[in-house]
């Protein structure tokens, strides 16, 4: 089943003429950003510097920092009042990272979610529970509008309540799930204990964070769904990017939208076909926000088979990252984060641990904080208050969730290089 | 005027209700013939749909009540297909079953369009941006906020409830002009801005409010215009009739009901006798439009009364004034619905707990506070700390999970809470507008 059936199987010479000439076009819109056309002009690049799709090697790199720097508008190609919405993703030093959309871009995306579901053959007949959060993650509103395009029932059911999840579930006869992989073997063992076999379940979506082949086999098993990985990024619009088809060997990346290089994080040469690198993404069809070669970080490859769908060529799932970025609960966050939250807290100052652990399944992370003699009156109060504090700047800046464990003054580890005081102990999963 | 539909705003009342008399009668037909639910209440209510000759004749029709959809859980009022619907909403139930409402892309449609009206006619439109902190999800109130104000082509915000320091930080540094929550989120986010050093009627854009999913009074809206510097409207509706659905105007006289999209009808609510403009009474609404939940005479249990003369903003629409009260006992905590039989039913599911509880809802500050004070049983009753904070912890995220709000929970010796010999009273409400 296709969407788009002649945009998803274009022969590579056309597919080649048209991302030219999306590229160029997108080049254009770039310079009305400030950020962008002193880099090109910076770079020595013209009108006529891009003759091929090869000449984008010229453009240099953009970096998630890039963003960050930009913040809150600096990035945006259109006037405001021809944004229709924001989203933004927590960073590292306090301020987010802001990302635009306008009319066209909201529709853009959301036929690209509905490319992604029709092809795994889902539809107006199925209905869909979307398990990710809503609001400023651009998960739950990204799946909502593709899955409402395509005409499925969306049960907008967001994140929590495992439970009210799985009655849902059942009363409503749902078909297909999306959330994370981790929530999903959580979700199959509170069904478990209930009881509840979920028969209507056939389909389930699962992104934002990597998962291996064995947690695939694992979730098919126990929720009676095919499984599909599902890739994206806010900064490329979402999810959305690339999606496993029936076939459910590598994700297809939509050519005719992203520009695809593979990069060596290093040296940022490309890599061949087939050898592991950095994701480098050139969105061509991004109106209020475009981005140049944008570094994604995460690790993949481009495959060197062809598909039996008759759709373009593939990257494999995501390995990795090339940096060390972490993924907790599906957000993304890098140590640094956690440390400039944790330092800005008096009652913490600069002794405290991290420690990142898959329970049941689950991410949790704990933060372990030396009491400070001098703020300690002694009073039991204080101590959970200083928890509170903790888990509440925690919460309220990463959105991460933190269990906070107070522990005797000298008893956390002292470093004389480089610390590190996040300590991710999960397995790969 | 800027209206969204001028035509439709303004339209001559004799029109109006022409088509109201029109779309009223299609729709009666369309059920009758194709709601086994509503041709078996026709039918006993001794009404055929050739009975309806004009408007008037709307109070032939049988009334519908909340209970009629958890009765027929999940679907079974629905009059469209799986492949038509595109939406649940679901909200929380009072013995465990939620009310559920269906949508098709038309419902969408025209409950956007609703919205669309409301907030031209409030003066946003594109150029502004608005911030959605409702909560998105099953709650109407996120999403249906969200498409109404990508309709009129704002630059949406969707920061849905919580992390109010963020949320502050974003209305300043994105320029939010508006703002979506209820009354007393925005109380909250006041006092913390003031807080946070942050002064919303000079420090950031903000000039509009849209506050409503819960009753809020005249004094209030006067104190928040005169502290934060901005116009605040009411805004009405429940998960039934769609979501968020009808504004005041710029004029703040009232909420306009379209009288395309909606009929509506103040009654008494013991007799269930039509009553006068002006007269206040029981609200109870027939959707016109609507596919896949239909609503005729819905009872939705709020009191107001409604106006029926054109508005000075020139829109011939009737209005409805603020909601005053409900006709039983619902609590509305933070926007959410609870009902105290709610608590019950969630408290008798956990065997520590005796058999004697109390609600005590007070504002602390500017957010509703639910204290459930609730007497253990004497098998659980301990002094072990550890004991007692477990069972409180249990106690606490039942109530979370079946309420959709946080609730504090005291525990007690078993007979320390007051007896009563005839009605007890179990709720204490001490908030006071």
């Amino acid at each position: 089943m296709y969407w788009d059936k002649k945009i998803e199987t274009l022969k590579p010479d056309e597919l080649q003429a048209l991302q030219l000439k999306r590229l160029k076009k997108t080049i254009s819109q770039a310079k009305k950003v400030g950020f962008f056309n002193k880099r090109l002009s910076d770079a020595g690049i013209t009108s006529s510097s891009i003759k091929t799709l090869d000449d984008i090697r010229k453009i240099p790199f953009t970096k998630k920092q890039d963003l960050r720097d930009g913040y809150p508008f600096g990035l945006f190609a259109v006037p405001l009042k021809d944004i229709v919405r924001i989203h933004t993703t927590s960073g590292t030093t306090g301020k987010p990272t802001v990302v635009g959309y306008t009319k066209k871009d909201l529709d853009v995306w959301a036929d690209l979610i509905a490319r992604n579901m029709t092809m795994i053959g889902v539809g107006k007949e199925d209905i869909f529970q979307n398990m990710v959060n809503y609001g400023m993650f651009t998960g739950g509103l990204g799946f909502h509008y593709g899955a409402e395009k395509i005409g499925m029932t969306v049960i907008p059911s967001a994140t929590g309540n495992t439970k009210r999840q799985i009655e849902m579930i059942r009363d409503f006869g749902v078909t297909t799930i999306h959330c994370t992989p981790s929530y999903a073997m959580h979700l199959s063992e509170v069904a478990e204990e209930m009881g509840e076999s979920l028969d209507s379940l056939k389909t389930g979506i699962f992104g934002a964070e990597p998962w291996s082949e064995s947690v695939r086999h694992t979730l098919e098993k126990r929720l009676g769904v095919t499984a599909y990985d599902s890739y994206g990024l806010s900064e490329l619009f979402g999810p959305g990017v690339a999606f496993e088809c029936v076939e459910r060997d590598g994700l297809h990346i939509w050519h005719d939208s992203y520009l695809v290089e593979i990069i060596d994080p290093n040296t940022g040469e490309r890599v061949s076909d087939g050898e592991r690198g950095e994701l480098v993404v050139t969105p061509l069809v991004k109106e209020a926000m475009p981005l140049l070669r944008y570094r994604t970080g995460d690790v993949t490859m481009l495959m060197e088979d062809g598909c039996l769908c008759k759709r373009g060529q593939k990257i494999a799932r995501i390995t990795g990252r090339s940096d060390d970025m972490l993924v907790i609960r599906g957000i993304n966050v890098f140590p640094s984060q956690i440390e400039h939250v944790l330092l800005k807290i008096p009652e913490v100052g600069n002794q405290f641990m991290v420690y990142i652990d898959r329970i049941n399944h689950l991410d949790e992370m704990t933060v372990e904080v030396e009491i400070n003699r001098d703020s300690f009156s002694g009073e039991l109060a204080d101590l959970a208050k200083i928890q509170k504090k903790v888990g509440k700047e925690l919460r309220d800046s990463l959105e991460l969730r933190t269990t906070v464990r107070l522990v005797e003054p000298g008893s956390l580890p002292r470093f004389e290089g480089k610390a590190k005081r996040v300590i991710d102990r999960r397995e790969a999963i | 005027m800027v209206c969204w539909d001028p035509r439709i705003e303004a339209m001559p009342k004799e029109e109006l209700k022409r088509m109201q008399y029109k779309l009223l009668k299609s729709l009666v037909y369309r059920l009758y013939s194709f709601s086994p639910f509503y041709h078996d209440r026709m039918k006993e209510q001794k009404v055929h749909p050739d009975d309806i000759r004009e408007l008037a004749d709307v109070h032939k029709l049988p009334f519908m009540f909340k209970r009629d959809l958890r009765d027929n859980y999940p679907d079974k009022i629905f009059t469209a297909t799986q492949d038509e619907l595109v939406r649940y909403h679901v909200s929380s139930g009072t013995t465990g079953k939620p009310t559920v409402v269906g949508y098709t892309q038309n419902d969408l449609h025209t409950w956007t369009t609703s919205l669309a009206r409301g907030l031209t006619s409030v003066g946003l439109g594109r150029g502004d941006v608005i911030q959605v902190s409702y909560g998105y999800g099953l709650f109407t109130g996120g999403l249906g906020m969200h498409y109404g104000a990508e309709r009129i082509g704002a630059t949406v915000l969707p920061t849905s409830v919580g992390n109010t320091e963020r949320q502050i930080e974003l209305m300043q540094d994105l320029g939010a002009t508006a703002i979506a929550c209820t009354p007393s989120y925005l109380l909250h986010i006041g006092e913390v801005a003031a807080k946070m050093g942050v002064d919303i009627k000079k420090d950031t854009n903000l000039r509009t409010g849209i506050l409503g999913a819960e009753p809020w009074t005249e004094g209030m809206r006067n104190r928040i215009q005169d502290w934060l510097g901005i116009r605040a409207y009411d805004i009405y509706g429940t998960s039934e009739l769609s979501g968020p659905m009808f504004t005041e105007c710029s004029e703040q006289k009232g909420f306009h009901i379209w009288s395309d999209i909606a009929l509506v009808e103040i009654i008494d609510p013991k007799t269930g006798e039509t009553l006068e403009p002006g007269e206040k009474g029981e609200l109870t609404i027939t959707i016109l439009q609507k596919e896949a939940l239909p609503m005729i005479r819905y009872r939705i249990g709020d009191i107001t009364s409604m106006e029926e003369d054109t508005c000075s903003c020139g829109r011939t629409h009737p209005r409805i004034q603020r909601i005053q009260g409900r006709v039983d006992d619902m609590l509305i905590i933070r926007g959410i619905n609870v009902f105290p039989s709610q608590i019950e039913f969630a408290l008798m599911a956990i065997p520590e707990v005796g058999e004697h509880f109390q609600i005590v809802v007070e504002r602390k500050g500017a957010l509703d506070d639910m204290l459930v004070r609730v007497e253990l049983n004497k098998e659980s009753f301990s002094d072990k700390i550890n004991d007692i904070m477990k069972v409180r912890q249990k106690v606490e995220h039942r109530l979370r999970n079946s309420l959709n709000v946080n609730v504090d929970v005291e525990l007690v010796e078993p007979g320390s809470l007051p007896r009563f010999e005839g009605k007890s009273k179990k709720v204490i409400d001490k908030r006071a507008m």
